[in-house]
């Protein structure tokens, strides 16, 4: 399992960093692998003195993580679930939701299929195990393999709702940790399907399906069936100066606009 | 010594002085010896107080899944979801039968186009190859080329009469033919690399076993790569296009003559619409009587939320607003029988729906060319598949209609079919939008295959190893062989995953699809990611394991036995076969068993390994099985735990299944002492 933790800690130790300038993020994959990494970077580079700690495991990890530990921005690629909200009313706390970006869900196939272009029908069909062969959607004939995220992704519910009318998952599908994952199997399996973050599309051996009839491109974001927002989640009260600030730059800054971009996302304007 | 000696040996000092003196180190009254053993049989007991407190921490949260579990199937039942689970379950019946019936009538289609569908397939493989292997000139010919449309787009924008402009405009017309001459040389390298990538057909990867093209075909297909290997190419090679549209005409000619086919697969997916709109009709009540229920049985839980949440808070204001909050909070059990009524409405809709859908699908199904009709190898198995899959439909058909019509949401759950919808439960679904379901038995499988596999690759080559190094062979290789194979042990796991992963998966299913090894059960295997796999590197993870305890056992036999062997004659391999081996046996026996409880419990290997697919195998694949993906009962606890809140019933699930592995190693262990104690009787 391949949980990218990616910890960021490179601060000067004689500028005598206290306590508050250390900014704790966990949460999302889609979020925390390239995304927030590097607007992290480019905040250090443009003058804060702040250390980061970035982990990614999953959407589900932000709320509990924000409940329980010193944890200052939780990322998440889905909206906070009615129960998780109730958790943090018991602990007396209130939860505040900032849109971090948008994101259009690619469904990827090997680069060698023949197949272009699916329905939204069809793809609910291939995800929940009704549709298993290429030949049933057009293409050449062949059982197809079906890589998902694992339950914990926030991707996985919101394809789910998004892509599947809320239906679950075929039996057959493999959970895949992260989105590298899922592209590496696909590139890797002629008769592969799988669904990735739009930053990931570009990878080796894969290509992007149009759903629909629309090409999956930054400019359709409004067109594409299966496009969602990512959120930055933190608790009232509790966040820190330094990761207020942090927040605020980076969903305002035309640099990290620009980082957002780069890495595959559309910013929230 | 004589006795004369010890008669001479100093007497006792007459001052009473004793000659050994107590000295150094005291703490209160205890000697160092004293201290050191105290300070073992002090981490010993602390050790086995810990265990026990694990034994019991764990034991609480498991158990505490069954009343939770028996909580969550009876929503289930009496949100009425089970009802219209009933109706899924036929609607997912009908869909195996019209999903086979689809594929055997696309691969009829296809069946004549053969030629020009293995020319398209080797174009895009060796086209997707090409731009694969050259990427680098590739990428940098089409930023080149965006960067030039840019200049371009910018300098029509401009307009010459504009004397402002005319600077811009001789900047820009600079740039472009700067950029046009970038572009020229980098057109030839990616010619130049593209010609020489196509020239060897090694480089094709077409995959082993494929069907080739015939020889001039693929003369022209490397002139249409060549053709398309300009990312600004805006046709297709003449070639390619040719290829599509006679494909297209010829599926066409087939696809009329197999209309009625096509008709009959077509009704039978008009066929189920109706019970479709049924089932999509009754999800939504369903859905809200489940919130309603849920909603219920929560409301204590966030009453109490808000009232907390008022304790923690010191804002008057804010305290004022979570009590009144917690006010709101409503407490009032549903009225089961009025929710669930619209469920008992339906049955007489169900029942007008499905005895006209069976009489229906009975036709179409008759319709159906049979296995012997068809030509292409694909329709006649998957015509076969749709017989097995029309038997269960109609079975299904008429167990379901029975069940429905004895549902009753308030029928009460027996502890023991709580407690078996956990253990021989078929489904494992979490994270649902519909109803989680934890049932074991996909993931017991998946942990019992693996292990199956991995045993018995690695028990005759480690107890070989053994019986080797300890008997026969010489102190050379002894010292070399035996650090090397206990050397695989200190290998981390998470290291042999990756391993799996990126290099052991991928070259297994190269070997699989060799021509001379089809005889291998589930070969050619379409993963990387199997059951197969995961079995092998755990069995290369038990041979350690099994080998050192094998050797123990070996090297207990009294050295007497060999020599009376050796003695009355017997050779040396005779002594081993029938003397060594024998009396060692439940030793090995031993070893066998806990290398076992050693692969049961492995996590990170079968977690990257095996592909974490939760459905229970399909063992009508006879031994092919091994070539599907699985999940494994340590795997779904690694990861899964991390997301779920504490104290959930998905929590408690996963603790529950901890327990699981926990006795199955606990028995695992028992039987491997209760196997040695016999032998060290001899």
């Amino acid at each position: 399992m391949k949980k990218s933790l990616a910890i960021i800690a490179a601060a000067s130790l004689f500028a005598g960093v206290n306590a508050e300038d250390k900014i704790v993020i966990k949460g999302s994959d889609t979020l925390g692998a390239k995304m927030v990494p590097q607007l992290a970077e480019a905040y250090k580079a443009a003058g804060n003195e702040v250390t980061f700690e970035i982990a990614a495991e999953g959407s589900s990890t932000a709320f509990t993580h924000l409940q329980a530990s010193p944890v200052d921005i939780g990322m998440s690629s889905r909206n906070i679930k009615d129960s998780e909200t109730e958790a943090f009313t018991a602990k007396g706390m209130e939860i505040k939701d900032w849109t971090a970006a948008y994101d259009m869900i690619g469904v990827i196939v090997n680069e060698k299929s023949s197949v272009e272009e699916l329905t939204t029908e069809q793809i609910e069909g291939i995800f929940t195990g009704d549709i298993t062969d290429w030949s049933e959607v057009g293409g050449d004939a062949g059982p197809i393999s079906v890589y998902t995220r694992n339950t914990s992704s926030g991707t996985y519910k919101s394809f789910q709702e998004m892509a599947m009318n809320k239906r679950d998952y075929g039996a057959d599908t493999q959970k895949m940790a992260g989105n590298t994952q899922i592209a590496d199997e696909v590139s890797k399996n002629a008769n592969g399907i799988g669904y990735v973050g739009l930053a990931y599309t570009e990878a080796d051996g894969i290509k992007a399906v149009e759903v629909d009839g629309v090409k999956l491109k930054p400019k359709n974001a409004k067109d594409y069936a299966i496009a969602r927002s990512l959120h930055y989640y933190t608790v009232k009260g509790k966040l820190s100066d330094a990761a207020a600030k942090f927040l605020a730059w980076s969903t305002s800054d035309d640099k990290a606009k620009e980082i957002v971009e780069r890495v595959g996302f559309i910013p929230a304007d | 010594m004589s006795s004369a000696e010890n008669q001479d040996s100093p007497a006792p000092p007459a001052d009473g002085k004793k000659v050994f003196k107590r000295r150094g180190f005291q703490i209160f009254g205890l000697g160092l010896q004293d201290v050191i053993q105290f300070f073992f049989s002090g981490n010993a007991s602390l050790a086995i107080i810990i265990l026990i407190l694990i034994c019991f921490f764990l034991a609480k949260e498991a158990f505490l899944f069954f009343p939770d579990h028996h909580k969550d199937l009876k929503s289930y039942r009496q949100s009425g979801q089970e009802f219209v689970g009933f109706i899924s379950e036929e609607v997912k019946a009908h869909t195996d039968l019209y999903s086979t019936a689809n594929i055997a009538y696309y691969a009829e289609v296809n069946r004549t186009s053969g030629k020009e569908d293995t020319i398209l397939r080797t174009y895009r493989t060796v086209l997707a190859n090409v731009e694969n292997r050259s990427a680098k000139t590739w990428n940098r010919l089409e930023r080149e080329l965006d960067a030039l449309e840019d200049v371009v787009d910018d300098l029509e924008d401009h307009d010459a009469e504009d004397e402002e402009d005319r600077a811009e405009i001789a900047k820009l017309t600079k740039e472009k033919n700067r950029l046009e001459a970038l572009t020229q040389p980098l057109r030839d390298k990616l010619r130049k690399e593209v010609n020489t990538i196509i020239e060897w057909e090694e480089t094709w990867d077409l995959g082993v076993g494929a069907d080739l093209p015939a020889e001039e075909d693929i003369a022209k297909i490397r002139e249409a790569v060549l053709f398309e290997a300009y990312p600004d190419a805006e046709d297709e090679h003449p070639f390619i296009e040719e290829m599509k549209s006679v494909s297209k005409e010829k599926k066409a000619v087939v696809a009329e003559e197999l209309a009625e086919f096509k008709e009959t697969t077509k009704a039978m997916q008009a066929a189920i619409r109706p019970l479709k709109d049924l089932e999509r009709e009754l999800k939504k009540p369903a859905d809200e009587n489940k919130k309603e229920i849920t909603s219920f049985s929560t409301a204590p839980q966030r009453r109490d939320a808000w009232l907390k949440g008022a304790e923690a808070t010191d804002d008057p204001d804010e305290k004022a607003r979570m009590r009144a909050k917690a006010e709101e909070v409503v407490i009032e059990e549903p009225d089961y029988e009025k929710i669930n009524q619209v469920f008992y409405d339906s049955i007489a809709k169900h029942a007008t729906l499905a005895a006209p859908l069976e009489v229906e699908m009975k036709n179409l199904y008759e319709q159906l060319p049979a296995p012997t009709e068809v030509e292409t190898k694909s329709a006649k198995e998957n015509l076969k598949r749709a017989a097995v899959f029309y038997e269960r439909f109609q079975d299904r058909m008429v167990s379901n209609r029975k069940q429905i019509k004895e549902w009753r949401h308030d029928a009460s759950i027996s502890v023991p079919e709580s407690v078996s919808a956990f253990l021989f439960g078929r489904d494992w679904t979490t994270n649902s939008s519909w109803h989680d379901f934890y049932g074991l038995l996909p993931l017991f499988t998946g942990s019992l295959l693996i292990s199956l596999i991995a045993l018995t690759v690695a028990v005759p080559f480690s107890i070989a190893a053994a019986v080797y190094v300890n008997q026969l062979a010489s102190f050379r290789e002894q010292s070399m062989v035996k650090p090397a194979i206990e050397f695989i042990g200190a290998i981390p796991s998470v290291v042999l995953g990756f391993f799996g992963i990126l290099v052991f998966g991928e070259a297994l299913r190269n070997l699989s699809q060799l021509e001379w090894l089809q005889w291998f059960p589930g070969f050619p295997m379409a993963e990387r990611l199997t059951i197969l796999n995961a079995g092998l590197l755990l069995a290369f993870m038990a041979v350690p394991t099994i080998f050192t305890l094998t050797e123990d056992a070996l090297n207990n036999v009294p050295q007497a036995f060999t020599e009376n062997s050796l003695a009355m004659g017997a050779t040396k391999l005779q002594t081993v076969f029938r003397v060594v081996v024998p009396t060692s046996l439940s030793g090995i026996i031993a070893a066998v068993l806990l290398g076992f409880g050693r692969i049961i419990g492995e996590t990170m290997v079968v977690l990257l390994v095996a592909g974490n697919k939760i459905k229970i195998p399909d063992f009508t694949e006879g031994l092919g099985v091994i070539a599907q993906p699985a999940h494994t009962m340590t795997g779904i606890i690694a990861q899964e735990l991390g997301e779920v809140d504490s104290g959930s019933l998905h929590w408690r699930a996963l603790f529950m299944v901890g327990m699981v592995l926990f006795v199955i190693s606990l028995l695992v262990n028992f039987t491997a002492q209760k196997v040695l104690k016999k032998f060290q009787r001899i």
